[in-house]
């Protein structure tokens, strides 16, 4: 539970989802501009769209415009470290798996994604990214036929 | 067929010598994630679904449904032995069983729970045997128009039944039925909503939307948590409950029985609401209420015996009506959609070794739970001193391989680690996700229904308020949304879910 600290007013976390919705909806409006709307017998593609973007927006702002006056309410600490890591790990290895094999593509998610917790161990992370490799390759490759080269040549 | 040649062809489908490796491997890996804290069953049939896709349809769904129930016998380990619930439908648990754990009365503790689970899950089992062939007979007379109100009135009430806001909860219902209809339009065949990527105009995958969410955006929050290191454990002792204990609790496992049973045929039902339900009825009916919370037996009793029984009746929608009622029920029909099978009335009639075969094993996976889980309960336990570090990386990777392993396309794992952030966000926002997956998996049904519907009445909406069970639906809906603005109503639903947040 988040602790309400002494001044302002704003839940933040309900601000933070009206934001999402407001958005998302905005953004699906924006996208669906060309769509045929159709009549009701005859549904265009961008009728459907266009309700759920709308009625989007208005769960949005039902939820946004009473979290404005409630007492202020703080997101819960956002770290960096996690966050930034772990989506840079897994977009390499995607990358990776593709060009570079199977293999070294799971080093790398393993080794880079443990940076992800400070109290990591060298040689642990190294044993756990082998073993773990060598898990995957067997299971996942030979397998179950997974079609992903396992080296880079 | 009679019944009883059905129950058989259903055993004989689910003994098969592999159909049985499968049931029990997912009772086991459900157990291990049941055990170990941080590791959700929605996150891991998120990760199993691409690998079932290369089982056969029936081993593949037994072991995803082997997960689901072997969870909630893992989640109550945990919760009596060291205070921490395993999963959220173990919560309340911990409130008794850990007391009788600290008097020494660990083993009577998981017995009774374990025991008690079995039977609840041989009742629900059989329920699902006896209103199985019956509901999906009255869904076979359903139009579109009913189906359509079906389907609002069910993502409503999930919403409802749901913990968390209800407006939060149906704002990411649209959300999730937006994402749905990203892709070529099926019934004119433009493209909607795709940023003009060529790889989305078959849509976005379920399993990159659930990976992204559930998968790395929840091994994101955990690093964030950290601190997550070994943990104390109370000693095991004597596992054979007492007389005494047996006498307390048989009223108890069959009212969280009943309870759970029919809790679990809710939309949003489920095996969470069904413990805490449970619990506080047992306090009601209790001689000695003051005394809920100090160890009795009856307090660990009626929640496991709910939990289970609704894990497994949550299943009589999704098999019988083709729709889910909660959000690991939207996993196992995308599992039985990677297969080409689409869960309904039909399946009954056209693949009736696929509904009995499952209906069986969920039996026999019981049985095997309760074999497997007494004796090694030491084992389990052990597993809660392996720290998240050395298990996140494990989870990542395989997190990975099946995302990629769908399409074997960098795309598909870039979208989920987007979808990882989008679900970070949602996190922070405090928005429960799973009413999206939710959103997500009926949409195109709710789309494609409506505009049949309409279609073939010109336009005309009157048809839904002229069929008696469309109407039926949609008053229940309204009812429900009527309940939502009545200030008694909201602030009973706030006291129901209070316990589960703190």
């Amino acid at each position: 539970m988040a602790r309400p600290t002494a001044t302002g007013t704003g839940d933040r976390p309900d601000l933070l989802s009206a934001g999402l919705f407001i958005g998302l909806g905005g953004l699906g409006l924006f996208m669906a501009r060309g769509l045929d709307t159709g009549t009701l017998a005859q549904m265009g593609p961008g009728f459907l769209p266009r309700v759920v973007c709308v009625l989007l927006i208005a769960v949005g702002l039902a939820v946004g415009i009473p979290a404005l006056r409630r007492p202020v309410q703080a997101i819960d600490a956002i770290r960096l470290r996690p966050l930034l890591v772990i989506t840079v790990a897994i977009v390499g290895f995607a990358y990776a798996a593709t060009h570079l094999g199977f293999v070294l593509a799971s080093l790398w998610l393993i080794v880079a994604g443990s940076l992800a917790d400070p109290g990591g161990n060298w040689r642990h992370i190294l044993l756990l990214a082998a073993g773990l490799t060598l898990f995957g390759a067997l299971v996942f490759v030979y397998g179950l036929g997974v079609q992903v080269p396992l080296w880079p040549f | 067929m009679t019944f009883i040649d059905l129950l058989m062809l259903g055993f004989s489908e689910a003994i098969t010598p592999a159909n049985l490796a499968f049931c029990l491997l997912g009772a086991l890996l459900g157990t291990l994630i049941g055990v170990l804290p941080g590791i959700g069953p929605t996150a891991t049939i998120a990760v199993l679904l691409p690998i079932t896709f290369f089982l056969p349809p029936l081993a593949g769904i037994i072991m995803l449904a082997g997960i689901y129930y072997g969870a909630q016998y893992g989640g109550s380990t945990t919760a009596i032995l060291v205070n921490l619930p395993g999963e959220a439908s173990a919560v309340v648990t911990t409130l008794d069983g850990y007391q009788m754990a600290r008097q020494g009365r660990a083993g009577a503790a998981l017995a009774v729970a374990a025991l008690g689970s079995f039977f609840a899950g041989t009742v629900a089992t059989f329920a699902i045997a006896v209103a199985g062939p019956m509901l999906s007979g009255f869904a076979l007379s359903f139009g579109p128009a009913e189906y359509v109100s079906l389907m609002v009135f069910g993502l409503l009430a999930a919403t409802i039944l749901a913990s968390g806001p209800v407006l939060k909860a149906i704002g990411m219902i649209l959300i999730g039925l937006l994402l749905g209809m990203v892709g070529t339009d099926q019934a004119t065949g433009a493209e909607r909503l795709t940023f003009g990527a060529i790889e989305l105009f078959d849509g976005i995958d379920f399993i990159v939307i659930a990976i992204g969410i559930f998968g790395f955006s929840e091994i994101i929050a955990n690093l964030e948590r950290s601190g997550s290191e070994g943990v104390k454990l109370a000693p095991l002792s004597r596992l054979w409950p007492t007389r005494d204990d047996f006498r307390n609790s048989w009223g108890a496992v069959l009212r969280g029985t009943a309870i759970g049973t029919l809790l679990g045929l809710l939309p949003g039902g489920g095996a969470t609401l069904a413990s805490f339900s449970a619990y506080s009825l047992e306090k009601k009916v209790s001689k000695h209420p003051e005394k809920f919370g100090t160890g009795v037996v009856e307090g660990v009793a009626s929640p496991e015996a709910a939990n289970n029984a609704a894990a497994q009746s949550s299943f009589i929608p999704l098999l019988t009506l083709g729709i889910p009622s909660n959000n690991m029920m939207a996993m196992m029909l995308s599992a039985f959609m990677i297969h080409g099978i689409t869960p309904g009335p039909t399946v009954l009639t056209t693949q009736p070794e696929i509904f009995w075969g499952l209906v069986a094993s969920m039996w026999i996976g019981n049985l095997l739970l309760v074999v497997i889980n007494l004796p090694m309960i030491g084992l389990w336990v052990k597993l809660l001193t392996v720290p998240y570090r050395l298990l996140y990386p494990a989870i990542l990777l395989f997190c990975c391989i099946g995302v990629y392993s769908m399409n074997n396309r960098i795309f598909d794992v870039i979208l989920a680690a987007g979808f990882g952030l989008l679900g970070y966000a949602f996190r922070k926002a405090r928005c429960e996700p799973g009413p999206l997956l939710l959103g997500f998996v009926l949409g195109p049904l709710l789309e494609s229904n409506l505009r049949r519907t309409l279609l073939i009445e010109q336009g005309d909406p009157s048809i839904f308020i002229e069929r008696p069970i469309s109407l039926t639906m949609l008053v229940a809906t309204v009812i429900l949304l009527g309940l939502m603005i009545l200030p008694s109503f909201r602030r009973t639903r706030q006291e129901a879910f209070q316990e589960e947040e703190a």
